[in-house]
């Protein structure tokens, strides 16, 4: 579903990314994960194109990426995307944020837009808020809410970047509990997070980043038992220890 | 010295005045909503409109902000009959040369509008499939427009202001009546306090009105 060839990308001088290669399976969930600045939220925003890329490759569905013939807006919008800051539109409802890409962008009428957004919304337990603006919710609302507009485009697969970490640690949980039910219903995803809990729980395999490169990339079980490379072996007794 | 003051040519001018302010206001607000569409369009040029837009939006706002306005007023209704060969009327010029003068203003508003959005915003917009103009025109503009309208009402107060300077080519608006009439009437001083009386109102109120939205923003924010 998602291929990541050989994938170089500089920010002018600096190389952020060195030859990255991975891919996700069709209904398989790969966690990325890697300390601050090994390039985890670039390589996830190269996937859809909301960054570029300077040398590989990036096929989503059959779709090349990179290939400036690509039609990105109809490729974003069958892609979902999870930010860290939650991103919600914040002159608009609720509804209206679920409403507007399905609106906009799929061609979808008003009122459809709106009964697939009100009912996005009670499965993440919101359908109460419909009315509000984002300014109201807390921040595990919102990000519930976030990943309820994604899903509002019916995409095929989704990508999160650390979509706890901007969290208070109570709220981690309602927002973790809405991905895995999402994971187990067998939805294709790519997730930078560093909550282990949630890759033991449903990830498949795991994808370890440092200093722009792909260091490792393993099933879950022989990640979790033990990572070939020192930096991840360091990296995972450093997290799992607090 | 008061005494000699006649104010009692005030209601007699009201009707003139009534005209003058009449025009005055068209001017204001055709050169705001004008000033303020071509300003957007300007600022997104300059900021996203490749080298060549962006370099044209830049000298433009730059070169009309570096012009007295009364120059451009004075230049445009002198010159533009020359190359069109008919009289535009001073009126009509005074609209397109306030229009075209603003937006630069307005431009440099919108701009840091826009760049006060977070990127994380646009992205948002891009992730859902929107294209660069869905994620302006639902996204960026009408954050960056609310998060700015002090400052475009504080930017058009001026302009009201500067509307009076159109009586240099002889444009009705409320100065101009007020002149006419204090001349007709063989009581300038008095028109001109007057005149300047009714400026004082609008532009202060309108000024208050600007502090409480500040106000209100920012409990919304
Ligand atoms: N727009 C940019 N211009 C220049 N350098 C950038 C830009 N965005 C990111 N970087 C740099 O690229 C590197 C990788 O950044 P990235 O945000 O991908 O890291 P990350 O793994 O997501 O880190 P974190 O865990 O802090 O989110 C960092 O060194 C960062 O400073
Ligand atoms: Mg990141």
């Amino acid at each position: 579903m998602i291929d990541i060839k050989n994938v170089s990308k500089w920010y002018g001088n600096f190389k952020v990314l060195t030859d990255c290669t991975t891919n996700v399976a069709k209904g398989e969930v790969v966690v990325v994960c890697g300390p601050s600045g090994s390039g985890k939220s670039t390589l996830i925003k190269c996937v859809n194109a909301l960054e570029p890329i300077q040398q590989g490759q990036i096929i989503v569905d059959g779709t090349t990426v990179s290939d400036p013939k690509t039609n990105l807006p109809k490729l974003r919008a069958r892609v979902g995307m999870v930010f860290q800051h939650f991103e919600l539109f914040p002159h608009m409802s609720i509804t209206q944020n679920l409403a507007i890409g399905q609106i906009k962008v799929l061609g979808r009428s008003k009122d459809e837009a709106i009964e697939r957004g009100i009912k996005l919304l009670d499965r993440v337990g919101l359908k109460a808020h419909a009315n509000k603006f984002p300014g109201e919710l807390s921040g595990g609302q919102q990000q519930r809410v976030a990943i309820a507009r994604a899903l509002s485009m019916d995409p095929i697969c989704m990508l999160f970047d650390e979509p706890t970490s901007a969290l208070d640690p109570e709220m981690i949980n309602e927002v973790l509990d809405v991905m895995v039910e999402l994971a187990q219903e067998g939805m294709t995803m790519m997730v930078v997070t560093h909550e282990m809990g949630f890759a033991r729980k449903v990830a498949h395999r795991v994808v370890f980043m440092d200093a722009g490169q792909i260091v490792e990339d393993a099933k879950k079980d022989d990640f979790f038992g033990k990572p070939r490379s020192e930096r991840a072996q360091q990296f995972l007794s450093k997290i799992l220890s607090h | 010295m008061l005494s000699n003051f006649d104010f009692s040519v005030i209601p007699v001018s009201l009707p003139f005045i009534w005209e003058g302010l009449l025009y005055s206001f068209k001017l204001t607000i055709t050169a705001m909503c004008g000033g303020i569409i071509l300003g957007t369009l300007l600022a997104l040029a300059r900021l996203s409109g490749g080298p060549v837009l962006s370099r044209f939006a830049a000298a433009y706002v730059d070169t009309l902000r570096s012009i007295p306005l009364l120059m451009v007023i004075l230049w445009f209704f002198f010159l533009i009959p020359l190359v069109t060969g008919k009289p535009m009327g001073a009126e009509n010029s005074a609209l397109i040369t306030f229009t075209l003068f603003e937006a630069a203003f307005y431009s440099e508003i919108m701009r840091a509008g826009i760049q006060s959005i977070p990127k994380g915003q646009v992205n948002a917009g891009y992730a859902v499939g929107m294209t660069y103009w869905q994620t302006m025109g639902n996204v960026v503009l009408p954050q960056a427009f609310r998060n700015m309208l002090p400052v475009l009402l504080t930017q058009t107060i001026i302009l009201f202001q500067d509307t009076s300077l159109v009586y240099a080519i002889g444009a009705k608006d409320l100065l101009k009546a007020a002149e006419n009439t204090g001349k007709n009437y063989n009581r300038p001083v008095e028109m001109y306090v007057f005149s300047a009386l009714i400026y004082f109102i609008i532009c202060f109120s309108l000024s208050m009105l600007v502090k409480r939205l500040q106000k209100r923003i920012a409990i919304i924010r």
